[in-house]
């Protein structure tokens, strides 16, 4: 037995901490450790629910958007605003751009390093590369002679840059085992996606004025107003996004899986799940049902058990507990009242390890992300989602319907490729809905508040999963702010009862075949996105100085 | 426990403490059984702690170490989408990354090796993004066992120059708003407090502008002349900051016009009038947003419809003047002013003032009414000094220049003020002569 550790983990958003417990070269035990405290609840506290929504989505420069999404939900549910068709729909949009950007950044340049060895497409013959290309049936935009030549330059002048300290010979030499022609491929769409995640944030710019962190997503809709020169430049970004997804990121994944079959058989994790849904439905507004709103989004709400039953979310079901983390006390806080004083101790995997705390659903750890979106989205019958979760189980040589097979570090990994390609073509429908409500003359994209007092939730998604939002509001001003994050769920360490948190029992049963450099566990850490700068908080202080409260954070039922 | 970030001096320490090469091989067997992996790894086991794993020290490529200190990765982001030159360019064919957490190849101790390798080889730039956290002595931010601020010091000692990116990493930015639960500090004033002499060039904003940033980068590795970087008091690149936004905003010329949105999404914005009257903080926030642009230069702040929210204001000396304390509320024209817990806007207290003070004035005017302490009113001038001096010039109205009074000619009022005569029979004005005297 020996102890394997990954401190930083790399290519995720913030400070991330794994330590594994290595036996006959399998993990046997695991213990992950958010690394940073920064305490964006208390920052917001006694500002406007205005101010609040900008500020907290600089929790993550990822994400922005979702947070301030999230943000504004909370605000308007307790504003009694429900927000235009126009702003629906304007909102949909600078969201699916972020999830276009994040995805594609995600899995080309932060995820793809795991099994892509861009100084082995050295070796690549070109010829053979064009035919594997086509045989793979994945895109050809990048002139890949061009490219090995530009690597043998960068070769040739001997600084490794973004491959400084690369794993590419772990598990000697056995763990890249892509082809040096597949590699190449791989490489250029590695940087064609850099380019194409920087067109996708370019709507988000167009929308919101930058990205990160857009300006005009605020409680009562949009401050963008949509004009003919903006929206021709929208519908051709978004033709060109869709077109590169479309024939490339679903192609890339089918074409690596083979390769590497064993990461279909790790990293399952606890096997339930939760998404909150995103992407507000064309039903709009649905009467001020929440519940009814949640199940109609794009991607909709669905809470998972371990037999993949799908059910609706009860907000009183959700509980965090302290005891392993750098927080006063080990007491499980059951909702409306959290309380939470941060206090650092010592870095100590037997007692407290981690900045993260520990959510629980029905007092059990719950897996949150873009795969459980998809089986949520499964499970309600989505369309698209049904027809291309099928057709992916067959190419992996599966059936159609047996989503179990894809409980694993490839398959939450894999589907993840299904969701973007869903949204870049709803990006597309959304524009032209826009273009049509506009040239009927509905020109409506702002309400203001019915009243400045009340308390709201904002349940939403953010790329990285589950996202949950909640501000109690006094005249304009806040009172109480909570903020539940994916990666909180994902990164969650040991509850009460001792059982681990997502990320670390999908860790456990990776196997290892070199404690530096433990390549399995990596994929496993990078199939979630972990995103551990908005992971990290504490709740509900009352006036910054104590951390009592008595604010139901639950929002108007 | 094992701390492997400081394996390259741990096998140092081994040598120095007179554990030879072979026996170290021997712990490397031990501790890759007892993991049980094949006897093949062994020799990698300790190879990796000798090889290069940053190539060649030197060569076209400028060493950069990127590290995040409490940032949102939004800077880090910001420069991911920066389009000429793209990243891969920049990456590639500009600066030699060795250390990025979000862009690197490598993980956990590699990468932290390849950091040490590039410090001891020295020649090389460091980018800081985020806030430095001085809170449970700097234990509110950890990385590879030890705390950030260990990092940061390790790295900027031997920079030849730090960039500290984004407002975070300026003053602390909004983790130092009220009340800077993690006490978040900029990096200059941090390396100031440790003795650490490296130049600091700050590069506010929330992000930072990748295309900024290339400036700096540009001065400093392709032209490798960072005095060409030339700075304020603030440290600041001086040809980006010197400026306010509203200096160069598109729709100033609807300032000048006075033609304003009141109503966020309203039909004045769609006709992209000036924010101002929502609160925007471009009359007062240096920066260069309306000419750089954002995200391929596609748009920015203003030109979607929000107003400037002032997030380039960061005073690298003073953590309690970052941008989200300066201008929140964002969308009132003035920022809340703080007491204690306790908040408000100066527009009331203003008027608050004015009121109390008006009232003191009527209320002594009334007192001395009552107690008879008039003298007769204010001591009116019987003539203008100015039309005293020149006679000839007078434009006022007298009936005696040299003593003042009434006028009654009209030919008079004629020659010297170029107005209509007022008929004879109309008394223009009714001065008593003296001073002092009371009006009629």
């Amino acid at each position: 037995m020996t102890r394997s550790i990954i401190d930083p983990i790399t290519r995720i958003e913030g400070h991330l901490r794994v330590e594994m417990e290595v036996t006959d070269g399998v993990v046997s035990d695991a213990w992950v450790s958010g690394g940073c405290f920064r305490g964006m609840e208390l920052v917001v506290q006694n500002r406007t629910p205005e101010d609040a929504a900008q500020i907290v989505e600089r929790i993550c420069g990822v994400c922005p958007v979702s947070h301030a999404h999230a943000s504004s939900i909370a605000a308007e549910k307790a504003y009694g605003i429900t927000i235009s068709n126009n702003a629906r729909l304007v909102r949909n949009l600078i969201e699916g751009a972020q999830f276009l950007h994040s995805h594609i950044l995600w899995f080309y340049n932060l995820c793809a390093l795991d099994y892509v060895n861009p100084l082995n497409a050295l070796e690549a013959d070109v010829a053979s590369t064009y035919d594997l290309a086509q045989q793979l049936g994945t895109s050809m935009d990048t002139d890949f002679k061009l490219l090995k030549e530009k690597l043998e330059r960068f070769a040739a002048n001997g600084q490794l840059s973004i491959f400084s300290g690369n794993w590419f010979d772990c598990d000697n030499g056995e763990g890249y085992k892509l082809p040096a022609e597949a590699n190449l491929i791989c490489t250029a769409h590695y940087l064609e996606a850099l380019k194409m995640q920087a067109r996708a944030s370019e709507i988000a710019a167009l929308i919101g004025g930058k990205m990160p962190h857009v300006m005009t997503l605020i409680p009562g809709g949009t401050a963008f107003v949509p004009t003919e020169g903006k929206l021709d430049d929208l519908w051709a970004m978004a033709c060109e996004i869709y077109d590169w997804v479309s024939t490339t990121m679903i192609q890339d994944t089918l074409a690596l899986a083979p390769f590497y079959p064993d990461a279909l058989k790790f990293g399952k994790g606890c096997g339930r799940y939760i998404a909150w849904g995103v992407f507000e439905g064309p039903g709009w507004p649905y009467g001020g049902d929440y519940t009814e709103q949640m199940i109609n989004r794009y991607l909709p709400m669905g809470v998972l058990d371990e037999d993949l039953n799908v059910s609706n979310v009860q907000e009183s079901l959700i509980t965090e507990y302290m005891g392993h983390s750098w927080y006063e006390g080990d007491a499980t806080y059951e909702s409306p009242y959290f309380v939470t004083d941060p206090e650092f101790s010592e870095y100590n995997v037997e007692d407290r390890y981690t900045w993260v705390k520990c959510p629980a659903y029905d007092g059990k750890p719950m897996e949150a992300g873009g795969f459980a979106r998809i089986l949520a989205a499964y499970k309600r019958g989505v369309p698209f989602i049904v027809e291309n979760v099928d057709k992916m189980l067959v190419a992996l040589g599966a059936k159609p319907g047996e989503l179990s097979a894809l409980q694993s570090t490839l398959g939450r990994t894999a589907t993840r490729q299904i969701e973007t390609l869903y949204i870049a073509g709803l990006m597309k429908e959304w524009t032209l809905e826009l273009m049509e409500a506009i040239k009927g003359g509905d020109s409506e994209y702002f309400r203001d508040p019915v009243t400045t007092t009340g308390e709201g939730t904002g349940f939403w998604e953010a790329p990285r999963g589950a996202l949950y939002h909640s501000e109690k509001v006094t005249n304009r001003n806040i009172d109480g702010y909570q903020i539940i994050i994916p990666s909180t769920w994902n990164l969650a360490p040991l509850n009460a009862e001792g059982v681990h948190g997502p990320m670390e029992q999908a860790l456990i049963g990776n196997p290892v075949e070199d404690i530096d450099m433990p390549i399995n566990a990596l994929r496993t850490v990078h199939s979630f996105d972990p995103c551990t700068a908005c992971a990290v908080h504490i709740t509900e202080p009352k006036t910054g100085k104590t951390f009592k409260t008595v604010t139901s954070p639950w929002g108007v039922k | 426990m094992v701390d492997q970030a400081t394996t390259t001096d741990a096998f140092g320490v081994l040598e120095s403490r007179g554990v030879s090469r072979r026996s170290f091989m021997k712990l490397c067997a031990g501790v890759a059984a007892a993991a049980g992996l094949s006897q093949l790894a062994i020799p990698r086991v300790a190879e990796a702690l000798e090889k290069s794993v940053i190539g060649a020290t030197s060569g076209d490529l400028y060493p950069v170490i990127w590290i995040e200190g409490a940032s949102c990765t939004g800077c880090t982001e910001s420069f991911a989408q920066i389009e000429t030159p793209d990243v891969a360019t920049v990456v590639l064919d500009i600066i030699s990354l060795n250390y990025s957490e979000t862009l690197s190849a490598a993980a956990g101790y590699s990468v932290e090796e390849a950091k040490a390798q590039t410090i001891e080889a020295g020649n090389y730039v460091l980018i800081y993004e985020g806030a430095v956290l001085e809170g449970w002595n700097g234990n509110a931010l950890r990385v590879a066992g030890e705390t950030g601020n260990e990092a940061l010091i390790h790295a900027a000692a031997s920079a030849n120059a730090v960039m500290a990116v984004g407002s975070c990493a300026v003053n602390g930015g909004w983790c130092a708003a009220y009340p800077n639960p993690s006490k978040a500090m900029g990096v200059q004033q941090f390396l100031k407090k440790e003795g650490i002499d490296t130049p600091v060039i700050n590069i506010p904003g929330c992000p930072v502008n990748p295309e900024w940033m290339m400036q700096v980068l540009v001065d400093v590795v392709l032209l490798k002349d960072p005095s060409l970087v030339k700075l304020n008091s603030f440290n600041e690149p001086a040809d980006l900051f010197d400026q306010t936004i509203h200096d160069n905003c598109a729709r100033r010329g609807h300032f000048e016009n006075g033609e304003f949105v009141y109503e966020f999404g309203s039909k004045e914005e769609a006709l992209g009038y000036c924010l101002y009257p929502l609160g925007c903080r471009g009359p007062q926030t240096k920066a260069q947003c309306p000419v750089t642009l954002w995200n391929n230069r596609r748009s920015w702040c203003v030109q979607a419809g929000s107003p400037c929210i002032g997030c380039c204001e960061a005073n690298p000396n003073d953590p309690g003047d970052n941008w989200v304390q300066v201008n929140t509320p964002f969308y009132q024209r003035f920022r809340d002013l703080r007491v204690g817990d306790f908040t408000f806007q100066p527009e009331p207290v203003a008027w608050a003032l004015t009121g109390i003070v008006a009232l003191a004035l009527v209320c002594h005017g009334f007192g001395m009414k009552k107690t008879g302490r008039m003298d007769g009113g204010a001591p009116f001038e019987p003539i203008r000094k100015w039309d005293a001096k020149h006679p000839d010039q007078a434009i006022g109205t007298y009936a005696d220049p040299e003593k003042g009074g009434p006028v009654l000619s009209a030919e008079l009022t004629e020659e010297n003020t170029h107005h209509a005569a007022a008929p004879a029979d109309v008394v223009v004005a009714d001065y008593e002569g003296e001073a002092g005297g009371e009006a009629r």
